[in-house]
């Protein structure tokens, strides 16, 4: 794994202790900023490969941080922290450029998994290379043979590459219930209706999951083609 | 310390929930907090590097957001037994937890917990043991 | 049978009029003397006073004998709490909670307590009634192969205003029963639909979507 500097942003104190014990055992070197302010003057200073975001702050907010980012240093790997429930900012984080994001609260052994895979993609372009389409279609074979954390490997690098699309969403919303979590579940799929409100395979599986029977099935959408049109 | 940190579920954040959890912080495990109250969480230490999570552990949604199934330990410390009684059972059951603790207040419900293979604290009990060890002497033995 | 019940409330005091009225004895295990006296009072029941999830309480209220007892508090823990001593400890043959988030009746099933929770119940009845502008699938018949549906015909529906034999439904589905002011009528080739009439529909699962779009002219 390519050692790298860390620059790890959060409001919130305890966040900050957390990340730095878990991620200094890797042997990264790690440094920390209180608000996006400073993280800004940080990374003008050091040149960090990975930032560790919070979206939620006072005053500049990871979302702003991120924007002004991409003119500064588009090479550098942003990964998003986000709080319980939260999945909006998170997809409009991903279209500004995250490669992936981790929900509060986390274990050690979770955030330290994440950013050795982060590191371990040799360039940013790899990571996005492989196309929406195929993550699409291996998240769902992933689905199909129960494989659930290779399934969410492949729909968060389908959202990295395509955010606008509401195919990888719908799976999502799939891999929520799958686990029990309805509500994210919901979200999700409300979510992919978001992107593109005619996505028949999302607002089955929301009418089914919400309790409105029209049909049984869990969706997973159809086989890759562009969009079909309603009439 | 790679790999031998926990990840610590600590239900109710009173006086002992709190006092556990800023120790086990301290010796570097990760730990969540969960209490309904959020005034509680003042009572950690300002070191405490864990995360807090505000809401009533006996709904499956508020231990899924603790990402209880990612616990190595959860410890149920709040001032009601049932609700000890079940965060324990749930912990073990739904989340396959593989080490459960819970404190017990009231003696008597001490055998159906361990009937029910609970790990439990009864402070009652191992206070009432000191105190007659101290006033009786040895000879009194353990209190059961 | 002897009931043991631990709540209270109506929902406690219906319950136990009709247990009673049943023929079943029971007991009822209450915290608050006020409401103690009260169904004491009120029913032929005897009441224990004091906290249910106690097993010094249960075994006052006699759980050694009782065949089955039911938990009734507003609170899952403390539910389920009576359920499992009364059957670790007092070997009741049925313990039954009342589970209100919907999540831990699952859970209770897993733990050996027999569950059931309302709020799934009314949010289903809500959602069934408001939904899709009034469309509520009513019964799944023969197995599953056949939709009766019964829906309210809204203002822009395409199959109003014309007689019925003027209206293409889909190959296998039908219009059955017309509801129209409170009376029921069985359309023919030359009845005409109007809004707000409320048709029960045949179909088949596979058309379904298909039919309800023909007649609604809602795309869902």
């Amino acid at each position: 794994m390519k050692t790298a500097s860390v620059l790890i942003v959060d409001d919130e104190k305890n966040v900050r202790l957390t990340l730095v014990q878990a991620l200094e055992t890797l042997g990264l070197d790690c440094d920390t900023a209180i608000n996006g302010e400073e993280a800004l003057v940080k990374l003008a200073q050091r040149p960090f490969g990975l930032i560790l975001l919070d979206l939620k702050m006072p005053g500049m907010d990871g979302i702003e941080v991120l924007r002004r980012l991409r003119h500064a240093r588009p090479d550098i790997r942003v990964l998003i922290i986000t709080a319980h429930g939260t999945i909006d900012s998170a997809v409009e984080a991903m279209k500004l450029g995250a490669v992936d994001f981790i929900q509060k609260p986390f274990a050690p052994k979770e955030i330290r998994a994440l950013v050795t895979k982060v590191l371990d993609r040799d360039t940013l372009q790899a990571a996005r290379a492989e196309g929406y389409h195929s993550h699409v279609e291996l998240a769902k074979k992933a689905i199909a043979e129960r494989q659930f954390e290779a399934a969410q490997e492949h729909i968060r690098q389908a959202i990295a590459a395509d955010s606008t699309k509401p195919e990888a969403f719908n799976l999502l919303g799939v891999l929520c219930e799958i686990n029990d979590d309805k509500l994210e579940a919901h979200k999700n799929y409300r979510a992919a209706l978001a992107l593109d409100p005619t996505y028949r395979p999302a607002d089955q599986n929301l009418r089914r999951a919400t309790g409105v029977t029209l049909r049984e099935d869990i969706d997973l959408g159809d086989a890759p083609e562009p969009p079909e049109g309603r009439e | 310390m790679k790999g031998s940190e926990l990840f610590v579920v600590i239900v109710g954040c009173g006086r002992l929930g709190c006092h556990v959890a800023s120790q086990l912080s301290r010796a570097g495990h990760g730990v969540v907090v969960i209490d309904c109250d959020e005034d509680a969480f003042n009572q950690l230490a300002p070191e405490f590097s864990g995360f807090r999570v505000e809401g009533d552990a006996t709904e499956l949604a508020i231990l899924r957001q603790a990402k209880t199934d990612r616990a190595d330990l959860v410890i149920a410390t709040t001032s009601d037994d049932n609700v000890n009684l079940m965060v324990a059972q749930v912990a073990r059951t739904v989340f396959l937890v593989p080490r459960v603790l819970a404190r017990v207040f009231e003696p008597r419900r001490e055998g159906i917990y361990r009937r029910l293979g609970i790990e439990t604290v009864c402070p009652t009990s191992l206070a009432a043991g000191l105190f007659l060890k101290t006033i009786l002497g040895d000879a009194v033995g353990d209190v059961a | 049978m002897k009931i043991l019940i631990v709540g209270g409330g109506k929902a406690l005091y219906f319950l136990c009029r009709t247990f009673l009225a049943k023929g079943h004895e029971v007991t009822v295990i209450n915290r608050d003397p006020g409401e103690c006296v009260r169904i004491a009072r009120a029913l032929r029941v005897t009441v224990v006073r004091g906290d249910g999830t106690d097993p010094a309480i249960l075994e006052q209220a006699g759980a050694y004998a009782a065949e089955t007892v039911v938990a009734l508090t507003p609170n899952d823990q403390d539910n389920l709490a009576i359920c499992q001593v009364c059957r670790v400890q007092y070997d009741v043959p049925r313990a039954v909670a009342l589970a209100l988030d919907p999540d831990n009746a699952a859970v209770f099933q897993k733990l050996g307590v027999e569950a059931f929770s309302i709020t799934p119940v009314i949010a289903t009845l809500i959602e069934q009634r408001t939904q899709l502008d009034d469309i509520t699938n009513l019964i799944p018949a023969g197995e599953g192969k056949v939709n009766i549906t019964e829906l309210v015909l809204p203002p822009a529906a395409p199959v109003i205003d014309k007689p019925l034999r003027e209206v293409s439904l889909p190959p296998d589905s039908l219009i059955a029963v017309v509801l129209r002011e409170g009376a029921a009528l069985v359309p023919r080739g030359n009845t005409f639909l109007r809004a707000g009439d409320r048709i029960v529909l045949i179909s088949l699962p596979a058309n379904h979507g298909e039919t309800i779009k023909a007649i609604t002219g809602d795309t869902l």
